[in-house]
């Protein structure tokens, strides 16, 4: 990954976003579960990453860690660009 | 200083100048590099080897030149590993050697191995064992290393420049003129990066034809073709890393070294014509000065008229010594003798009627012969010549240079990037790359092609498909048709014959002095594979990265191994490709642009009045007052003094101020702190802590309720940006939909404390008569907001000095005034450090406490935890690790003389068990209000109240004998804070 496509801002360098975590990918679970057991999908990673950097939108991005493409990156929280 | 010998070469002017090498002046012309101007003064010792200090001249011509670094400038801004092929000179240019000490030709530490041979491959993990290591370490590096890291950066800033385009191609050789040429004719938007200062690679001298015309002719007009079709060419520039398709190309325009421009590129398609390097081939001592790459001794001739010797001997595995050795005989070289590896009938046809021209003009051509030494104790004397048949039959041809070809190996680093692989190919007898991702080709030499024909036809095609996948519609012409050289038709040849006592004058690996020798040892000791036998003995480390030594390194390795070539592979190369500067890596990320200084508008005021100012995170605060002291250890003393005893003032403006509005607010401030803000009323604040998704404490501040939908957290001064960051995740999140706004008014609001018994006075008389009431009135964390100097002001009385104190929240542009007027009446500022006194003292917490580790419970803020609201963290704090009795609690410490000094960091013990810890000290002050020094610390729950305990501080202190107090050390009951002015009396909550 080198860029993100910003809803807002279009594609942008990836040096302008800064990543906050990784969810977990299967549903539910306890809080415990969701924030200490969670396993490393090796194609399918849910982050959570700010676009510190340019508007501050925070973006849900699905990404793919083995060949590093991106799959989806959208506005968290149902904020409309 | 003898005038040089008129010289010929294509990148020569007449224009001539002067340069310094090792202190020496040396005439030289323009265009030459480093390297060309040397030789041409017929300098050939040009370096010392980096572990074993042998004498070493030029063997290339081109960045992967293992020997001839030099350090260009003067200290202490002196520009390191600076390689000479590349070093472009101009007048009055200074550069040294390196690796030797104290003169190249004669080095103490070569002098001192020559009684005890040479270091093999792990000698030092071997060797320097007994006593210890740390004994030899300091004289080993003083030895070890490449060059001399500068002491100084006084390097301009590097250009930057960010670009995209449709096609990149690295390299404008034959293959890379050709592939820019059908990119660019098909409609794509073309950049064309070459590292030398001129386009065309070989054919800037090769006597060849392409197109039907003379190579130079061709090179102009695809040069001028390019230039009509809007293509752009870099030219001194190179592609020094690739990260998923974005390229970085590093350019020293005029090839002034550190005067930097790094372009990031993004292409749609990406072709790789860097070429082929020649590998050399090992025979013993065959790293003495005068043995060089047959082609590097072409280039110099032709592009330069460096000679690089006078009486030459070819050693060579392949038909291109032939016409080499006419072309260096038209240079006025006498070429004594060719030796080929190959038997006599392996030449092709061309080659073979070369070779009988070459035999009636006096060169001895041998074949199925290898050299087998090079003779000479400093540089080449002759060369030691054998039948491959019979090693024992061999004779001295005397020469003064060897020039050797042991096949080639295509350019392959940026090709093994992210996805591509190494194919081996037979008939080269090296590896090209394979399995590129869609849109990475390489093409000509560095895709395995060696005759120009072929070259011209592969860089077409691959100009071609790069235009197909960047979407350009248009025609891409023909290829054009080349005849030079003719195929080389190598036998691969890596070593030649020595017993096994040579083996380690037989080197593979120059910049790292690896040995046959090395790689038996390494074999032996179970270092296998090649990426293990890199690590073990250096080889194609460096700036080299195994651009002439690791094919060669590889196939030596086949042969020991008894196994063939292609399933030993190459070692991984590693960016950069070529290399640069740190200051060109940093780009415009140095100094002020990596951390800025944040400054508060009392800044000027803090410097004009002896305020010392030191970082915290981004912002520079006040330590201390020199006015108060010499050292902030003192100063802080008084400071805190003044405070209990008269007042005070302080600024406080860096600590984060983040305001929530809307109907939602107090619910997702309920939500993101463990105690609740709904029920605060209006006017009032409230002390609040944060956490995390873990339940462990995130950060601590006061909440103020302005009015039923809007509030003001405060956060810590070095939490600002990550505060931010986190209450507009949740409001992005949990909170999605929810009518809220998160703004962060840091800047907008300087906040001044004012601390100390006479703070209510002080402030009576500086805000005046409007705020009279409200002073007497105003209870522990009430606010007010009015106005002073006509500008809005907010009062509220809050403490982090357990003294009866206030915050003003003022506008910036009012805050001067305030503060000078606060001073005129009597209150003196104090610094972090006497903050840091007063709160230790109060048991207050700062982030030495709340590190990340700690949580409600082990900080004491049970009541908080048990108010039971379903904050973020709320679930996790049930768990059953954050109440076991080895988690630790926040309690008070003192010295159990009163008297001893102990400090952060120390480990607390219980007498008995000295090696077993059972927590630390997180913070220690010496109190002047109770005369001795205090501090805070986490010890396991286990440990009681008056426990005592040792703080243990081997590197500074010693051991202290402690005492477990409570945390409030001064005032535990907060009468000083709350008290009410004599004359009310009444208390107001």
């Amino acid at each position: 990954v080198t860029r993100l496509q910003c809803p807002f801002c279009g594609p942008r360098e990836l040096r302008e976003f800064q990543f906050h975590k990784t969810l977990p990918t299967g549903p539910g679970g306890s809080a415990y579960e969701r924030t200490y057991e969670r396993v490393a999908d090796a194609e399918r990673s849910l982050e959570h990453w700010q676009h510190v950097g340019g508007c501050r939108a925070w973006l849900h991005v699905e990404r793919n860690p083995s060949t590093g493409a991106v799959l989806a990156v959208v506005l968290l929280g149902g904020m409309r660009p | 200083v003898k005038p040089p010998p008129p010289r010929q070469g294509c990148r020569l002017d007449a224009q001539p100048l002067q340069f310094s090498f090792d202190g020496r002046s040396y005439p030289g012309l323009a265009g030459d590099t480093a390297a060309s101007a040397l030789l041409a003064n017929g300098v050939r010792l040009m370096g010392r080897s980096v572990k074993y200090r042998r004498r070493r001249g030029l063997l290339a011509a081109g960045p992967e030149e293992p020997n001839a670094l030099f350090t260009v400038g003067a200290r202490p801004d002196a520009i390191p590993n600076v390689s000479a092929p590349l070093l472009q000179l101009r007048d009055g240019l200074e550069f040294r050697s390196q690796n030797r000490w104290p003169t190249l030709g004669f080095d103490l530490a070569s002098a001192l191995q020559a009684g005890g041979g040479l270091f093999g491959a792990g000698f030092y993990y071997k060797t320097f064992i007994w006593p210890s290591w740390r004994w030899y370490e300091t004289p080993i590096r003083h030895l070890a290393g490449l060059g001399e890291a500068p002491g100084r950066c006084d390097l301009p800033p590097p250009v930057l420049e960010h670009c995209s385009c449709d096609v990149v191609v690295a390299g404008a050789g034959a293959a890379g003129l050709a592939a820019a040429l059908a990119a660019a004719r098909a409609g794509a938007k073309v950049i064309l990066c070459e590292r030398e200062p001129a386009c065309g690679g070989e054919l800037e001298y090769e006597a060849a034809l392409v197109g039907g015309v003379p190579a130079r002719a061709w090179v102009r007009a695809a040069l001028a073709e390019l230039a009509a079709l809007g293509a752009r060419v870099l030219t001194h520039t190179t592609l020094v890393a690739e990260s998923s398709g974005e390229l970085l190309a590093h350019g020293e325009p005029g090839g002034l070294a550190g005067m930097n421009t790094l372009h990031y590129i993004r292409p749609r398609a990406f072709v790789i014509a860097m070429g082929a390097i020649e590998c050399p081939i090992a025979f013993r001592d065959n790293d003495r000065p005068g043995v060089m790459l047959l082609n590097a001794a072409e280039r110099y001739l032709a592009r330069y008229g460096a000679r690089c010797g006078q009486e030459l001997v070819l050693f060579a595995n392949n038909d291109r010594a032939y016409p080499a050795a006419q072309r260096l005989l038209a240079g006025g070289m006498r070429v004594r003798a060719i030796v080929d590896t190959r038997a006599a009938d392996a030449a092709g046809a061309p080659a073979a009627a070369l070779r009988d021209e070459l035999r009636r003009a006096g060169v001895e051509c041998l074949a199925a012969h290898a050299v087998l030494a090079a003779e000479g104790s400093t540089a080449v004397r002759g060369a030691r010549v054998a039948p491959l048949a019979d090693p024992a039959a061999a004779r001295q041809i005397a020469c003064d240079t060897i020039l050797v070809s042991g096949g080639w190996a295509p350019a392959l680093h940026a090709g093994l990037r992210e996805g591509g692989s190494a194919e081996f190919q037979a008939g080269l007898g090296a590896f090209i790359a394979s399995a590129q991702p869609a849109g990475r080709a390489s093409a000509g030499a560095a895709n395995g092609h060696l005759e120009l024909a072929q070259v011209l036809r592969d860089g077409h095609e691959a100009g071609v498909r790069a235009a197909r996948a960047a979407g350009a519609p248009g025609t891409p012409g023909a290829a054009p048709d080349g005849r030079g050289d003719g195929e080389p038709r190598l036998a691969p040849f890596a070593r030649s014959p020595a017993p096994e006592r040579w083996e380690k004058h037989q080197f593979i690996d120059l910049q790292n002095d690896v040995t046959v020798a090395d790689l038996r040892t390494a074999l032996a000791e179970g270092f296998l594979d090649i990426e293990h036998l890199k690590r073990y003995t250096t080889l194609g480390v460096g700036t080299e990265q195994g651009r002439t030594g690791g094919l060669l390194g590889a196939a030596i390795l086949a042969e020991l191994r008894s196994e063939a070539l292609p399933g030993i592979g190459l070692s991984r190369t590693r960016p950069p490709y070529h290399p640069l500067t740190m200051r060109s890596i940093a780009g415009f990320r140095a100094g002020a642009a990596v951390k800025v200084a944040r400054r508060t508008p009392l800044h000027e005021w803090h410097e004009a009045h002896g305020g010392v100012l030191d970082p915290m995170d981004l912002w520079l605060r006040p330590r201390y007052y020199r006015a108060n002291g010499a050292s902030a250890s003192t100063a802080a003393v008084v400071e805190a003094r003044q405070v209990r005893a008269h007042g005070g003032i302080a600024d406080g403006s860096t600590l984060g101020k983040l305001e929530v509005a809307g109907p939602d607010a107090a619910a997702f401030l309920d939500y993101l702190y463990l105690n609740r803000a709904s029920t605060i009323k209006p006017g009032r604040a409230r002390y609040m802590v944060n956490l995390r998704e873990d339940g462990c404490v995130l950060d601590d501040g006061l909440v103020l309720r302005l009015g039923a939908e809007r509030f003001i957290a405060t956060v810590s001064s070095s939490h600002g940006p990550h505060m931010l960051a986190h209450f507009e995740h949740y409001r992005a999140t949990e909170f999605a939909g929810r009518r809220l706004t998160v703004t962060d008014v840091t800047e907008a609001w300087v906040a001044i404390v004012v601390a100390g018994p006479q703070s209510r006075a002080a402030l009576e008389r500086v805000l005046g008569a409007a705020w009279r009431d409200t002073l007497g009135t105003l209870g522990h964390m009430g606010f007010a907001d009015g106005d002073c100097h006509g500008a809005g002001l907010r009062l509220l009385r809050a403490s982090f000095s357990g003294e009866l104190a206030f915050e003003l929240h003022c506008r910036p542009a009012s805050a001067v005034q305030l503060w000078q007027e606060l001073c005129d009446a009597g209150l003196a500022p104090y610094g972090l450090d006497a903050v840091d006194i007063l709160r230790v003292e109060k048991g207050y917490l700062v982030s030495s406490e709340i590190n990340g580790e700690t949580t409600p419970f082990d900080l004491g803020l049970d009541a908080l935890a048990h108010a039971g609201n379903p904050c973020l963290g709320r679930e996790l704090l049930d768990r059953p690790a954050f109440h076991e009795p080895q988690r630790p609690r926040l309690v008070g410490l003192r010295a159990a003389d009163g008297r001893a000094a102990f400090l952060g960091g120390a480990q607390l013990t219980v007498p008995g068990e000295l090696r077993r810890p059972c927590g630390y000290v997180t913070s220690s002050v010496y109190s002047p209000t109770l005369g001795e020094w205090l501090g805070l610390a986490l010890v396991a729950r286990s440990i009681d109240l008056e426990a005592r305990l040792v703080a243990r501080d081997p590197l500074r202190g010693g051991d202290v004998a402690v005492r477990v107090v409570p945390p409030v050390h001064f005032d535990p009951d907060g009468t000083r804070m709350k008290a009410q002015p004599a004359s009310q009396g009444s208390a107001t909550t």
